[in-house]
């Protein structure tokens, strides 16, 4: 028995305590089926060969681990590298999932693909790989989302997806969600759902940290390489929770790294305008699974306030949840003014327009970086590029094109 | 016996199908729903179903999720459910009353069930719990209150058994893939896959999802032991809840059961 390594899920999808498949029984057998099918394809060579293949000439992989020069000059302390997942194609770390789950949809002979999006990231890497194979695709997105992102809903659309605006509820991802499951309901045995995060009903949590881990993978040999040693610390932007599992599960065990989870603190987290139910939330259930969530004393979900559309969500991953009470990741909060102030910095600083999402892990790094010394070695999951941004932050700036 | 088995005991005895009427609490207003759940019962339904309001209803179309809505912007919830149970019991002691909502706000209101000492409440449903799971074992039922589980038409041999094995009170059978008031009902397949749970199980197996027209319950009721009813009610509620004047839902009832007498 290794029982201080993580190992989980357990059999029944569940991480301590967190996760499971709280769905309508509509949705057990198609669950069931997919955790067939992943079990059964993830450790073949011939998908394997196939899912880096992809990653390697479609996306762009391995994504560079790049310093930081003037960033890390900025600080005045410490070596910022930054994990560059903006130079995928697409502009995120999205697509590293899509990627391998259009592979388990082709298995499944699925032909219809749906998925929910927040920012647009995941609906845009989705509508890729449904296009890249001729599948017909269908995004949900929130109506306040789709006003915010409309750059990304425009690309969707040039890719040949469909995108329903969600005008239910807070119109944003929680609603997007609720309706692509309606649909999946609905759908279910000719449509493959494409998650877009490490949220949702077992085995989805796990298939998409496994298929992003990728990224953490890559972190592990890139920092041998680059500076012959594993690093003081890991931050990554927390929303569904995504990316930051991605980066941090290949380091869970490798306790010298501190793993740092920025979850959006919108007008602060003490006015309870804010999405960081990791922060200021408490355990619950939403969208299958079992996690700390904003939910009022009535088990209501609560509505978020977040400047990012990405991390724009009550809830998150359940992995996320166990890490929190084990206390083997750190998870904090910044406000939308402290990302808007970082998304400018590292703009000029460093030549790279992050998401607002990943603005929130630059943001952290005023606090985190007094930790250390100049020896120390932050890397900075960069999960997402900002060109989907320009006409939020534009339009909070004062200006009009 | 609690009144909900009972009641399909009796209706079995007597070879009737059940009729079961769906209806959010709090929508329009606490009162009204009251109201609403006697002339219901007046019109010809054996057993009411109480939604229990949920921001977040995956199962439910839009029809059941705007009626949430209006309930919770009414403040309603499981926490004042007793509100309109208790109402509607000072006027009826007989007919069963289910709660029927999502795992979340049981979750967080388990004394729900400390609370129902007079047994006012007899049934749970929860929709978003795997049906092989006991309700028991999250501290959201006892002994006193059965507990109804959803079998759906994707749902394999091995899982109706372990199922049925798990519900009191009756199985309720998703007629279709969807969401509540949607409309592709499979007769044929419906059959079938309720001559299989019936194999399994020991208690009544009731039809619902999808039930509009007294023809489609007609047909229901006869490969069943009963039908629900809910979206069809819960749209003639938003329609008719500026006036309060809810006649025709009481003579829909009415022609629903007389289908399938």
């Amino acid at each position: 028995m290794t029982t201080n390594k993580h190992n989980w899920p357990d059999k029944d999808g569940f991480f301590g305590e967190y996760g499971g498949k709280f769905v309508p029984e509509t949705l057990m057998h198609a669950l069931e089926e997919l955790e067939k099918t992943y079990n059964n394809f993830k450790d073949k060579p011939e998908f394997k060969e196939q899912f880096y293949k992809d990653l390697s000439e479609f996306v762009g992989r391995p994504s560079p681990l790049y310093f930081a020069e003037r960033l890390t000059n900025h600080y005045g302390t410490g070596s910022i590298w930054l994990k560059r997942e903006d130079l995928n194609h697409t502009g995120a770390h999205k697509i590293n999932n899509t990627i391998g789950q259009i592979l388990l949809a082709k298995y499944m002979g699925k032909e219809r693909i749906i998925a929910e999006t927040g920012a647009g990231q995941h609906g845009v890497a989705t509508a890729t790989v449904a296009a890249r194979l001729g599948l017909e695709c269908h995004i949900y997105m929130g109506a306040e989302d789709v006003q915010r992102q409309s750059l990304n809903v425009y690309r969707m659309k040039l890719l040949g997806a469909e995108v329903h605006s969600v005008e239910s509820g807070s119109a944003t991802l929680k609603d997007a969600l609720n309706e692509a499951l309606r649909d999946w309901v609905t759908n279910v045995d000719n449509t493959y759902y494409i998650i877009g995060s490490v949220t949702g009903p077992h085995p989805y949590p796990m298939i998409v940290r496994d298929f992003n881990s990728v990224v953490g993978e890559e972190v592990v040999a890139q920092s041998k390489d680059l500076f012959n040693d594993m690093p003081n610390a890991i931050v990554a932007c927390v929303g569904g929770g995504s990316n930051a599992m991605g980066i941090f599960y290949p380091f869970i065990d490798i306790k010298e790294t501190r793993l740092i989870g920025v979850e959006a603190g919108g007008e602060g987290v003490e006015t309870g305008e804010h999405a960081a139910p990791l922060n200021d939330g408490t355990p619950g259930v939403l969208h299958g699974a079992l996690s700390y969530l904003m939910q009022n004393d009535s088990g209501q979900v609560k509505a978020t306030k977040s400047v990012s559309a990405g991390l724009d969500y009550p809830g998150v991953g359940p992995e996320h949840s166990l890490l929190k009470d084990s206390g083997r990741a750190e998870y904090v909060a910044v406000t939308d003014k402290a990302a808007l102030k970082a998304f400018h910095e590292v703009s000029e600083l460093e030549g790279i327009i992050p998401a607002l999402e990943t603005a929130h892990a630059f943001a952290y790094l005023d606090v985190l970086m007094k930790d250390f010394d100049s020896s120390a070695n932050i890397i900075v999951n960069v999960s997402g590029r900002g060109d989907k941004d320009i006409n939020t932050v534009a339009e909070i700036d004062g200006i009009k094109f | 016996m609690n009144r909900l088995t009972k009641k399909l005991t009796d209706l079995k005895e007597e070879n009737k199908k059940a009729l079961v009427a769906y209806l959010v609490a709090g929508d329009p207003d606490i009162e009204t729903t009251v109201e609403l759940i006697k002339l219901l019962v007046d019109s010809g339904a054996d057993i009411i179903e109480i939604g229990v309001p949920f921001t977040d209803p995956i199962a439910e179309g839009p029809i059941i999720q705007k009626a949430h809505d209006r309930a919770l912007a009414n403040d309603v919830s499981l926490k004042t459910i007793y509100d309109i149970v208790n109402k509607f019991r000072d006027l009826d002691n007989e007919t069963p009353l289910v709660l029927m909502g999502y795992l979340n706000t049981f979750l967080s209101h388990k004394k729900l069930i400390e609370e129902n000492q007079n047994n006012a409440i007899d049934s749970i449903l929860v929709v978003d719990i795997p049906g092989e799971l006991n309700l028991a074992d999250y501290g959201i039922t006892n002994e006193t209150i059965n507990t109804i589980s959803l079998i759906s038409p994707t749902t394999k041999k091995d899982r109706i058994q372990s199922i049925a094995k798990n519900s009191s009170g009756f199985i309720y059978y998703v007629t279709l893939r969807g969401v509540t008031g949607a409309s592709n009902l499979d007769v044929k397949e419906i059959n079938t896959n309720i001559d299989e749970i019936k194999k399994h199980a020991s208690v009544p197996v009731l039809a619902g999802f999808g039930i509009k027209s007294k023809e489609d319950a007609k047909l229901l009721a006869d490969c069943s032991d009963g039908v629900i009813i809910g979206s069809s009610i819960v749209q003639m509620i938003e329609d008719d809840s500026q006036t309060k004047e809810f006649d025709r839902i009481g003579a829909y009832i009415t022609q629903i059961k007389q289908a399938i007498s």
